[in-house]
């Protein structure tokens, strides 16, 4: 049986810490689900899942590369290279959907949850159209998106890392593999709960809903992250 | 790995031009079937009385089913490398099982959502069932084969750790999430409802009032890629290539150091203001909706 | 549609969970050519899962079907991960293994049911099923990938066999992915006011047959010819099916024309 020191407690609460990382990043991405494909609320035109989970495992694929690259990496440098790379397919998606909505679709970026842009101070409600919920992506959200998808990334990176550090001592050549697929499962754990907890839909940090979900989801988070830290690091002990 | 800078450099390049092709062809893919968000309004049609000729094509959501194609492919794929086959050859046999088996999917997902649909009368076309299939196949098997190069490319030349199935599946799921945010609000935002104004929003009280009628006849699925391929496809192209090239390019230039992730962050302060620019612009020559309570007041 | 008789949630859970072990227990016996249960077993718990996503999704979970399946598999195989594995750490008895797909199937079993439990009582989503059906796809997702695994590396040992045969090669991943479309396409595909059960369940085991035959083209990889029979027979399974599933379309759908213009309604 794996003894339980005081790093395995660390290496828990660094996966716990991850969970919720991956968590927060769902709650910061702002995602309109079908609706804002039909440029009829603000946001990106897609599931929450799916978004957290395409832009993570991104951050998760640069993450792996450096961490086989440069063993020595610190946890934060491995950490950076996962957010670095799930920030920068969130802003190339969000651009590139700011385009059709701006010159396909004709709308201006609006969002219906603030009056004013907290970052810009630019009006909000007089853009937006008659029976929607906002559209496009203005600012605030660009903002909070690249800020979620850098801590989505920070933590699917964060988990490899801690599960590699476990594993590699007893599989070296499958550790990378074993690792990866437990970080995809923990992955989609984390960012299907919260999506559960906003309904499918948030706006970033600026919306109110953003207040009222976070606390449940991630103690939420933090409970099932951690019940999965303890049971990959007990599968470590099977590989003796 | 070994590569010298100039060399990886090209295989970046490569990869980004590989991407972009993926990621036009996933979107359109997706708009030949309607998939996604935008086949809610499909979904919907029928229960607003507005029965239409046009491919239900509901394999979940687009990167659930572009990583499941992917990852099929990049088996595949695997298999056959092990079997000593051309690496070419392995990837176009792998992307076009791969592509068979999501053509599959797609007629149980129309023939499924249709016959679940009997109480709005709905009808189940045939013929709409057998000249959409091929071109769903055709498509995936251009997506299947460009992510499964990229994923061949990172595993064989740059030595990434993880497996073709892993890297495969991954780009699949990221192509997905590119293309439903993309190009998928080109297909549902404009091209379903193209007979209102536009720019002029779209209230939600017009949900599931899809255009059904084309330039001459009835609109089929085939006539939206034709309107999309102008502009959904090729943006999410962009956005896709975009995210191969520049999440690996900080660290092929700058190795893995904090300078790389600085060179990061600039990135993302750019493509913030091309963005806050473009908001500024549509503002400016669209204008707002409604006119401030104030100003109205005041014109008085 | 309480005029058209359903098979119960119990029968079918109990069909999921004998056959799935039963497939999974039976598949190291006389390897290869045994390996083919490991895959027969997992399209009974498909079919098993692809209800009980059937009974939960009905309530609209805000994110879309698919979700459920990710999750499914999310759960699964954390689960079947630790199930095959830490028996070894227990014991050194050799027969220990034997106790890993029914670990596996527990502790998928108490994942899902904490995390019903809290999407039900922490998130509050309201709906009445959700820490059973929660439970039952966890557990169902865990069968699967074990099911299928055993199918491609001919038992479910997790050190010897399955990190070489099915997590190196990235195997897993397909088993991963496949297997949670495998699950969720079939009420995914169905979605609409006149879904039926019949259909759904026909539809599931076609869904299931076609992971067992692209699990065949894995298992030439790792077993050699023996991938070819589980491939065709596989494919021999998905054609039954899948033509059970038109029949039924053709008599549930209101009309099946082969061309035609839009019938005249009141709209």
């Amino acid at each position: 049986m794996v003894v339980f020191a005081t790093t395995t407690l660390i290496d828990i609460l660094l996966i716990g810490l991850s969970g919720t990382l991956i968590c927060l990043a769902v709650h910061f991405i702002p995602v309109g689900g079908a609706p804002a494909a039909m440029a009829q609320a603000t946001g990106i035109g897609t599931g929450t899942v799916e978004l957290a989970a395409g832009s993570g495992l991104v951050g998760l694929i640069t993450s792996s590369y450096m961490y086989a690259y440069e063993p020595k990496a610190a946890m934060l440098l491995v950490m950076a290279a996962g957010a670095m790379g799930a920030a920068i397919m969130l802003a190339s998606t969000m651009l590139a959907g700011g385009l059709i909505y701006a010159y396909g679709v004709a709308v201006p970026f609006a969002s219906a949850q603030v009056k004013k842009d907290p970052i810009t101070g630019e009006r909000q409600d007089n853009y937006v159209s008659k029976g929607t919920q906002g559209q496009g992506i203005p600012t605030i959200c660009f903002v909070s998106g690249v800020v979620g998808a850098a801590l989505g990334g920070a933590g699917g990176g964060l988990i490899y890392f801690v599960l590699m550090q476990y594993y590699t001592p007893l599989i070296a050549g499958s550790a990378a593999a074993v690792a990866g697929v437990f970080t995809m499962g923990v992955f989609y754990v984390n960012s299907v709960i919260p999506s559960y907890g906003v309904g499918g839909t948030i706006e970033g940090v600026h919306d109110p809903k953003f207040r009222r979900v976070v606390p449940k989801d991630v103690f939420t988070s933090v409970i099932v992250s951690m019940l999965c830290g303890v049971v990959a690091i007990l599968i470590a002990g099977g590989m003796v | 790995m070994v590569l010298d800078l100039t060399m990886s450099m090209a295989v970046l390049a490569i990869m980004g031009a590989i991407a972009t092709i993926a990621g036009c062809i996933e979107d359109l893919e997706s708009d030949v079937g309607s998939q996604s968000n935008p086949n809610s309004q499909v979904q919907l049609a029928p229960q607003m009385g507005l029965l239409h000729r046009i491919y239900n094509k509901a394999i979940s959501g687009e990167p659930i089913s572009n990583g499941f194609s992917a990852v099929i492919g990049g088996l595949v794929t695997n298999v056959l490398l092990n079997a000593k086959f051309f690496p070419l050859t392995a990837i176009v046999l792998g992307a076009f099982v791969a592509a068979l088996i999501y053509g599959i999917f797609a007629t149980t997902a129309y023939a499924g959502r249709v016959a679940s649909q009997t109480r709005f009368k709905q009808p189940l076309y045939m013929d709409v069932m057998r000249y959409t299939t091929p071109s769903i196949i055709g498509h995936n098997f251009i997506v299947c084969f460009c992510l499964v190069s990229i994923s061949y490319i990172q595993y064989a030349i740059l030595g990434y750790p993880l497996s073709i199935p892993f890297l495969a599946l991954i780009w699949g799921i990221s192509v997905g999430a590119i293309g439903s945010s993309v190009g998928d609000v080109h297909y549902g935002g404009e091209r379903e409802f193209q007979n209102r104004e536009f720019g002029c929003g779209l209230n939600t009280a017009l949900s599931g009032r899809i255009v059904r009628k084309a330039e001459s006849g009835l609109r089929n699925s085939l006539d939206n890629v034709w309107f999309c391929a102008k502009f959904g496809g090729p943006a999410t192209g962009i956005a896709l290539g975009l995210t191969v090239f520049f999440s690996s390019w900080p660290t092929t230039i700058w190795g893995y150091t904090w300078t790389a992730m600085g060179v990061g962050v600039i990135i993302l302060a750019v493509m913030t203001v091309m963005n806050r620019l473009v908001e500024i612009n549509v503002k400016k020559s669209y204008g707002p909706y409604k006119e401030d309570k104030n100003e109205k007041e005041a014109a008085a | 549609m309480s005029d058209i008789k359903e098979i119960s949630p119990e029968n079918l859970a109990a069909f999921g969970i004998i056959g799935g072990l039963l497939g999974i227990y039976l598949s190291p016996l006389f390897p290869p050519y045994t390996s083919i249960f490991g895959a027969l077993g997992a399209i009974c718990a498909v079919i098993w899962g692809a209800e009980a996503v059937r009974r939960v999704a009905k309530y609209g979970l805000g994110t879309g079907v698919p979700s459920i399946g990710q999750i499914a598999m999310g759960m699964g195989i954390i689960a079947a991960m630790f199930g095959l594995a830490i028996m070894k750490s227990v014991t050194k008895d050799p027969r220990a293994i034997y106790a890993g797909p029914v670990l596996a199937l527990v502790t998928a079993s108490i994942i899902g049911f904490v995390i019903g439990w809290f999407a039900q009582n922490v998130i509050k989503m309201k709906i009445p099923v959700m820490v059973r059906c929660m439970t039952e796809i966890a557990a169902s997702g865990a069968l699967i990938i074990i099911g299928y695994s055993a199918a491609v590396a001919g038992n479910y040992d997790f050190m010897g066999s399955l990190i070489l045969k099915v997590f190196d090669n990235g195997v897993i991943l397909a088993v991963f992915w496949v297997g949670a479309m495998a699950m969720l396409h079939p009420f995914n595909a169905c979605l609409g006011p006149d879904e039926k059960q019949k259909r759904l369940l026909y539809l599931a085991a076609s869904t299931g047959a076609i992971t067992m035959a692209v699990m065949g083209i894995a298992a030439i990889m790792t077993l050699g010819p023996m991938g070819v029979v589980t491939l065709v027979i596989g494919v021999i399974l998905w054609l039954i099916f899948y033509k059970k599933f038109w029949d039924e379309v053709y008599k549930d759908a209101a009309s099946v024309v082969g061309t035609g213009l839009i019938p005249k309604t009141e709209a």
